[in-house]
């Protein structure tokens, strides 16, 4: 990969979108020069409605509001083949988590996305019992997105197959965990 | 080298069957695989998208717990949060500083972290594999398939080729299967979108199955707890979203490494694959 070449294009920080994703996450849209290589790789560019090197044109062009509300950042399976095929060393996939973050931050998330909840209710599990019990995962899941029967035939085959215990793990130290997620949310500062 | 094992939350539950392979392909082996004490969910994809500090404070609260050993991980995506994590807290004082205050304990980002495939074809090798080898695979022709997180980003995990690895196609050669030359090792399945949309991941999967089939496939083997479940769970709703026909079993490599040591099947899991193997084993004259 040509080091040199993307720090002699990398444009200072210009503040705006660009600027606070570097912050964020260490991308650097603004080192991208459109070859549209990540686009050519992306799993989800047939179907998503921005190409990963469109939402980096669009973050250069500090189009907040459009890359933030759209499908494209919560569509994105975070595969990682774009940050390995860039041969600016942009890193849309790094780029993605931060803008995920900030579309949050803002009330931005687009409609029909399960994700952030899934996020949260995964995150919570951890902090709560310190692993993830995938059928509580689960059954949480679809009491708050409210998709009870979505792929309710599959549990009792993987109940046979021993696929689904029935009870969760719990990991001591959960005032530890809770305090430690709790440091974190603050930034590490204190 | 001593180890202890990071098995990954899936691998008490929807990937248990990885666990049991594993443990009986370690056995064979005389890998002494005790797990690594109070270790704790690598966070995933959920703490990577949401903070960057948690993706990294997670890891860094196991790895800090190795006492020295190495870190055997068989989950692809556990094993790429570790990675991530050690390169971000080992490259960066401030992120080191910041994860340190998080968890409580400074953690150098150095506990070396090995992925099972690595250790059984490098630590290991593939001679010492070829020696314990009962009933070779002969004939059984195998897509091996890696998925995305063992090899990318390379300058993080450092596994094999980013593009074409082959650590897991010469690991199924010495059991004496067949690998097979095919263009999807290294694509992605949908992974979690299992759960929050799942026309994701029968697209991307169906790519995959059609792609094995193609190239004359008689299974596929795995390397990670999602894509076996995209691939094998999700097969039937695959098959009757395109109308296609696949039929083929999805083992993780540790089932089919086990079968060709002379692991007895039920040590192997083999019946919690949701598509069944023994027709085709049994067509190859591959007893289980």
């Amino acid at each position: 990969m040509s080091t040199a070449i993307a720090a002699t294009i990398e444009i200072q920080d210009l503040g705006g979108l660009a600027g606070d994703v570097k912050a964020r996450s260490g991308a650097s849209p603004m080192s991208c020069f459109q070859c549209a290589k990540c686009s050519s790789g992306c799993p989800v560019a047939a179907r998503a409605d921005l190409k990963p090197h469109e939402a980096v044109r669009m973050v250069q062009m500090d189009q907040r509001e459009a890359v933030l509300s759209s499908r494209f950042i919560w569509e994105c399976t975070s595969c990682q083949t774009c940050s390995t095929r860039c041969p600016q060393q942009v890193d849309p996939a790094a780029m993605n988590d931060a803008l995920r973050a900030m579309s949050r931050a803002a009330r931005k998330v687009s409609v029909g996305t399960a994700v952030p909840a899934f996020n949260d209710i995964f995150l919570a599990t951890v902090r709560r019992r310190g692993r993830i019990y995938e059928m509580g995962l689960m059954v949480r899941f679809k009491l708050r997105t409210r998709r009870l029967f979505e792929d309710i035939g599959k549990a009792p085959a993987m109940l046979l197959k021993g696929k689904l215990p029935l009870v969760g793990p719990r990991i001591a130290g959960r005032a530890g965990r809770k305090a430690m997620f709790r440091r974190a949310a603050q930034g590490g500062d204190q | 080298m001593s180890y202890v094992f990071f098995p990954g939350c899936s691998l008490d539950g929807t990937a248990k069957d990885f666990h049991r392979s594993t443990l009986a392909v370690a056995a064979k082996l005389g890998l002494d695989l005790p797990e690594l004490k109070d270790w704790i969910c690598c966070g995933s994809t959920a703490a990577h998208s949401t903070d960057p500090l948690l993706a990294d404070a997670l890891p860094a609260k196991s790895l800090s717990n190795a006492g020295g050993a190495t870190v055997a991980v068989a989950c692809a995506a556990c094993y790429s949060r570790l990675k991530t994590a050690n390169h971000r807290i080992a490259g960066d004082p401030a992120v080191r500083a910041r994860v340190a205050r998080v968890v409580g304990n400074d953690y150098d980002g150095l506990t070396p972290v090995r992925h099972l495939l690595e250790i059984l074809c490098r630590d290991i090798g593939l001679a010492r594999i070829a020696q314990s080898i009962r009933r070779p695979l002969a004939g059984l022709k195998v897509a091996c398939y890696y998925g995305c997180l063992l090899t990318r980003p390379p300058e993080i995990t450092n596994f094999d080729d980013a593009e074409n690895p082959t650590l897991m196609d010469r690991l199924m050669e010495t059991a004496g299967a067949t690998p097979l030359e095919w263009p999807h090792k290294t694509e992605c399945c949908g992974a979690s979108f299992s759960i929050t949309d799942a026309s994701i991941v029968l697209e991307l999967s169906n790519q995959i199955l059609a792609m094995a089939q193609a190239a004359g496939a008689d299974c596929i083997a795995t390397a990670c707890p999602l894509c076996q479940l995209n691939l094998d769970m999700r097969q039937k709703d695959i098959e009757a979203r395109f109308g296609r026909q696949y039929n083929l079993p999805v083992f993780y490599f540790t089932q089919l490494l086990g079968l060709a040591m002379g692991c007895p099947a039920d040590e192997l899991s083999l019946r919690s694959l949701v598509v069944e193997p023994q027709e085709v084993l049994a067509a190859k004259g591959i007893g289980c």
